[in-house]
């Protein structure tokens, strides 16, 4: 292997057939076991920047390497064993008389044999909580049922990179825990995770790097922790200043002394049981 | 691929003598030419037919679209000229292209000059039921997003490692499945949106309702169709003296 990291963008452009350039000149390195949100508004490019990572579009410039190897020379069949994307909508994609078909078409795609395909359907099934509707048609699950049974059949695949496009939009809060439950356990198996999304809160708690698109460019690439509380990039991005980041602010200005790296929900928890513990005690009195 | 052919059939607002005449001058021209299409089985005249349609074509600034919709039916062009030269002659085969050119630019100048609210009125001004107008008017209106949602479904199962082409034709048949299947049931479920949708602000509630728009034949309508039926008994003119007519209007293709 050469020292190339699992994804590199060099230096890509596209412009669509109608003219649109969707991409201007993006560099971009992604490596092995790393979650990352890509933020901005909308037409900015990001659900095109995914599309090209397996194939379903290829650069009009520059190039996209994956795994070190060079992405114009594999078709999208190879690609999407590497890089699996999950689109917004499950209805783009359900079409089996049943849940479980559904699974086993993605996994017969592999060109898995039946023995394979059995055990790794039955798992899947199980980890998603779908046994009890298996034989149930995918018409008739809900929205946030549909767009799960969406998300297991782009896991059962196993595929190196997962690309998430708008995983939380529409869920119900008990369907994100399970998403978010589900990013864990992929990184723990030293998956690499991108997510598109608008939801600032969930990049804020969830994703180590962010990566802010606006106009076909990338804007800003880092920790989360710096970009998302950074007004003006915030606000270039169309997007609302995360609320904890806002509490904090407003705790400064009331004169509390806060730590810096106060940001994360957990690190919310400690201080504000800390802070009611000591001081705060006798002046909430007054 | 197939997105760029249908956008050839896309209106765009422009200000030209050609958008700006009533849908139903239009209508009359594109019928009108697909009679003059029929009329002939000779190269020459049909020749003469096409190039009429360029003025018209240049005047309404379309000719860029039009040129794209008729390269995206290249094939059917290429699948003509063989058959045709196979059993019959090349000079029937150009024939049959320049006749199928004619009437798919009429209609593709028809639909890209009337604007789809336009068409509505002029259907019901033809006494047909406004909400069937209504209707046939938001068909139109849904084929660019059906191609993108095409598009989009595409993208999807090829994501999950399904493959476009596949050999031999069952197999050919049942790899569809993947795609149609996504396909009608979003059509059918954003079906029930619309309704949903158009019922909630009332459509429907009463018999006769009201317009904001309003379509009216004028002068430069009725110039138009002077034009046309001008030119259209001149074809007729030619087609039955087509005999005692000088010989080049006869010429085929040496064979």
């Amino acid at each position: 292997m050469n020292d190339l990291p699992l994804i590199c963008i060099q230096n890509v452009s596209f412009t669509y057939a109608n003219g649109t350039r969707a991409l201007k000149h993006v560099n971009l390195r992604i490596n092995k076991g790393e979650l990352i949100a890509i933020m901005g508004p909308n037409g900015a490019g990001k659900t095109t920047l995914i599309r090209l990572l397996n194939g379903l579009l290829r650069p009009t410039e520059g190039n996209v390497f994956i795994e070190g190897k060079n992405a114009r020379n594999k078709t999208i069949a190879e690609l999407s064993k590497k890089v699996g994307i999950i689109f917004q909508n499950p209805s783009h994609q359900l079409f089996s008389a049943t849940v479980e078909q559904e699974i086993i078409f993605s996994l017969k795609n592999l060109g898995l044999n039946k023995e394979e395909i059995r055990t790794k359907k039955d798992e899947i099934l199980h980890e998603f909580g779908f046994e009890k509707y298996k034989e149930r048609s995918p018409l008739t699950l809900s929205g946030g049922e549909a767009k799960k049974l969406a998300l297991a059949s782009i896991v059962c695949r196993d595929p190196e990179i997962i690309v998430f496009d708008e995983p939380t939009l529409g869920q119900d809060a008990k369907e994100i825990e399970f998403f978010i439950k589900l990013i864990k356990e992929e990184r723990k198996k030293e998956k690499t995770i991108i997510i598109v999304t608008h939801d600032i809160e969930f990049a804020l708690e969830h994703a180590p790097r962010v990566i802010l698109m606006a106009n076909g460019t990338i804007m800003a690439d880092g920790p989360a922790t710096g970009i998302l509380v950074n007004e003006y990039l915030v606000k270039l991005s169309s997007l609302i200043l995360p609320q904890l980041y806002q509490y904090k602010k407003g705790l400064i200005e009331m004169g509390f002394k806060v730590p810096e790296n106060l940001l994360r929900l957990s690190e919310f928890k400690e201080f504000l049981s800390k802070l009611f513990n000591s001081k705060l005690k006798d002046k909430v009195v007054t | 691929m197939s997105l760029e052919f249908l956008n050839a059939f896309k209106f765009i607002k422009k200000k030209t003598f050609l958008h700006s005449l009533d849908p139903r001058s239009k209508l009359l021209f594109s019928l009108i030419y697909t009679i003059n299409a029929l009329l002939f089985t000779e190269i020459v005249p049909l020749l003469i037919i096409l190039l009429s349609l360029l003025p018209l074509l240049i005047s309404g600034k379309i000719l860029k679209m039009w040129a794209k919709s008729i390269k995206g039916l290249s094939f059917l062009f290429l699948f003509i000229i063989i058959l045709n030269t196979l059993f019959l002659s090349l000079d029937f085969a150009i024939a049959m292209i320049l006749r199928i050119c004619i009437m798919i630019s009429a209609f593709s100048l028809f639909f890209l000059t009337v604007d789809p609210n336009e068409l509505t009125l002029s259907m019901i001004s033809m006494k047909i039921p406004y909400e069937f107008a209504f209707s046939f008017s938001l068909a139109f209106r849904f084929v660019p997003t059906i191609a993108i949602e095409a598009q989009n479904i595409i993208d999807a199962q090829q994501s999950r490692g399904y493959e476009m082409q596949k050999k031999g034709l069952i197999n050919k048949i049942k790899n569809l499945f993947p795609l149609l299947v996504p396909l009608i049931i979003c059509s059918i479920r954003r079906a029930y949106n619309v309704a949903e949708a158009l019922e909630s602000r009332a459509f429907g509630s009463y018999k006769e309702r009201t317009y904001y728009f309003t379509i009216k034949f004028n002068l430069k309508d009725w110039l138009f169709i002077a034009y046309i039926l001008v030119l259209f008994l001149l074809f007729i003119f030619i087609r039955i003296n087509i005999i005692s007519l000088p010989n080049w209007l006869n010429w085929r293709v040496p064979l």
